[in-house]
């Protein structure tokens, strides 16, 4: 497969994200614009200008029809995807790690940094879809970091918007009411920082993965370990492939050690696990630099790496991608067959 | 055709004749006049089928936006500034990945070391795949062989006889039977009869040099000022050959270190003496 290969950015990406259709693509960096492509030729359709810093995460609603930022100059705001006008700014003490709307596009959420004195929190707002530019400022809701607890890294919204799980700095995840914002539970995942969270289809588990050099699979109702990949560097991103059941991991060594070692032992390869067998089953190389996120096609034909080298890569799956079967699979299917005749 | 009628008989002649036949495909027949004036009739028999393609109405919206942002006014389709294709990459799945890739690795690796060894190592005495000092016939064959230095000039010499051998690369210094010292090669000058002035007056130029500086010291070769390749400002720097060694070291010896336009001139050889120069 070639990939196409997105240059809008002149610093390292941050996060890269589909739209639900996912013909729009969603690419933010540590310079301060976030952009927006057309998936199927790399198109640039347009940028959103206004952040005055790194800008940490992006996410769009399921109508597409507003995108949210969160970055480091201490700040959310609100777009207008087809324009992209800034409806709103929503002004915090620290800078924003991680946002996400919620499944019913009501809801937003922003994970906090913790510095200055702030304790770092998530805090969730609602969305006025009417006249967007006027927002309640007032948050739905603030969890801070409670006492045990070390800063949280990343957050989303279960299914149905009930529940927030939240990735901590130590490795551990832990689970939030969204609606009272009452801890229900939390379990020591990973040994390192928790670097993304990643919801499957139904939001009912999720991918996360850790700078321990693994990531695991989750369950939202009893935070239980379904599966573990286990990789040989530090790993950035995970996600969860739609119609084949496989994760793709992306990371690779962190950036300031990569002068210290030869460039191929870098490890900037997306890497393909099977999601049940949990073997490794193929790398697809091309970044120079670490992946720091990876994205996959709803529809799951495609999938999108940014990197540490400022380039997003969007490689559309061949023929072969779907092909590929594990023996056990394909005689479980030949007598399943011969059970219908 | 064009002498007989207006252009709209023309035009009414070239109309297609279409009917539909029983089993849904059409026939068109169709008359053109080929190079030779002839008149030709054309049928075709054309089955019309209407291929339905399901397109996301937000989707179809989606892609008649205006560009906005830093993409304002931009032409439509992606721009080669920040929309590139990459090179072909592979994803080849299976549970023995590693393995694959790894044997794939070797057997290249392999195989470079094997057409290394091949050009590579060639026995002097016997021409096996060895080095001459471990060739077992070393003892018996060396007598017979020419002392080795000679025989590099040989080689050399072998390859002006057939310049033209094909595959074969023979290295510049040898192309000239293999003896040509740097006077005698067309790229390399002798300089062993140039002066290197440095710490010259920038307004001093090549003509000022010959009348002024060097003329007393004998014949001049060449004579040239390095100057800034953009502004043609001298650069202080000037080398002169001379027709002989001799009266370049007159002028060496002279100039080295006198005024000219009110700087201490630095005179020396062009290229570091050898010190046995032939």
């Amino acid at each position: 497969m070639r990939p196409i290969m997105l240059k809008g950015h002149e610093r390292s990406l941050t996060q890269v994200k589909y739209n639900k259709e996912g013909d729009l693509i969603f690419t933010v960096a540590k310079d301060k614009i976030a952009s927006v492509w057309y998936s199927y030729n790399g198109e640039r359709v347009g940028t959103y200008n206004g952040h005055q810093g790194t800008i940490w995460s992006i996410d769009v609603d399921s109508k597409s029809e507003f995108c949210l930022t969160g970055s480091a100059d201490f700040s959310m705001k609100l777009w207008e995807v087809s324009t992209g006008r800034c409806l709103f700014t929503f002004d915090q003490d620290t800078s924003v790690r991680r946002v996400e709307f919620d499944p019913y596009d009501n809801r937003i959420l922003a994970v906090t940094d913790k510095v200055m004195g702030f304790p770092g929190s998530i805090i969730t707002y609602k969305i006025n879809r009417d006249s967007p530019t006027q927002q309640d400022t007032t948050p739905l809701l603030k969890i801070d970091t409670k006492e045990g607890f070390e800063k949280v890294s990343v957050a989303g919204f279960s299914y149905l918007g009930k529940y927030i799980v939240a990735g901590h700095q130590d490795g551990t995840i832990s689970k939030y009411d969204a609606t009272t914002g009452a801890l229900i539970g939390s379990v020591k995942a990973h040994e390192g920082l928790i670097t993304d969270i990643q919801f499957s289809e139904d939001k009912t588990y999720f991918i996360i993965s850790s700078k321990d050099k693994s990531a695991s699979i989750y369950d939202v109702d009893n935070l239980k370990q379904l599966k573990r990949f286990e990789a040989d560097a530090p790993m950035n991103s995970a996600a969860i492939t739609p119609v084949k059941e496989f994760v793709v991991l992306g990371g690779g060594q962190e950036a300031r050690d990569v002068t210290t070692t030869a460039a191929n032992q870098g490890k900037f390869e997306a890497r393909f696990y099977h999601k049940i067998f949990e073997d490794e089953i193929g790398r697809v190389k091309g970044h120079f630099g670490p992946l720091n996120y990876i994205a996959v096609h709803p529809s799951g034909s495609s999938y999108a790496s940014g990197g540490e080298d400022g380039y997003v890569r969007v490689h559309t799956f061949e023929k072969s991608y779907y092909d590929f079967k594990y023996d056990v699979e394909v005689t479980a299917e030949a007598k399943a067959h011969a059970g219908e005749q | 055709m064009s002498q007989q009628g207006t252009w709209a008989d023309d035009v009414v002649e070239n109309q297609p004749l279409i009917t539909t036949n029983e089993d849904g495909t059409k026939t068109v027949i169709t008359y053109r006049i080929n190079e030779k004036g002839q008149k030709i009739k054309v049928t075709q028999i054309v089955k019309e089928i209407i291929v339905k393609e399901s397109v996301n109405k937000e989707v179809a919206k989606r892609k008649q936006w205006a560009k906005f942002g830093e993409e304002k006014n931009a032409a439509p389709g992606p721009d080669y500034r920040t929309t590139q294709v990459g090179e072909e990459v592979h994803l080849r799945l299976g549970t023995a990945w590693k393995t694959a890739e790894k044997e794939a690795e070797e057997k290249k690796a392999e195989e470079s070391m094997l057409s290394a060894n091949t050009r590579a190592i060639t026995c002097r005495y016997c021409k096996g795949q060895h080095f001459s000092s471990k060739c077992p016939f070393k003892d018996s064959l060396a007598s017979l062989e020419p002392d080795p230095m000679d025989e590099s000039s040989e080689a050399g010499a072998a390859a002006l006889a057939s310049p033209s051998a094909p595959g074969k690369y023979v290295p510049r210094h040898l192309r000239n039977g293999g003896i040509s010292a740097s006077g005698e090669s067309s790229r390399e000058r002798d300089d062993s009869s140039t002066l290197k002035i440095a710490n010259l007056n920038e307004m001093v130029d090549e003509d000022m040099l010959r009348n002024q500086l060097l003329y007393p010291f004998g014949p001049l070769v060449r004579v040239n000022v390095v100057r800034n390749r953009e502004t043609g400002r001298s650069r202080g720097l000037a080398f002169a050959q001379f027709a002989s060694e001799s009266s370049a070291q007159r002028a060496l010896d002279a100039l080295d270190g006198k005024g000219f336009h009110s700087l201490i001139l630095q005179v020396g050889w062009s290229k570091p003496k050898k010190p046995q120069q032939q």
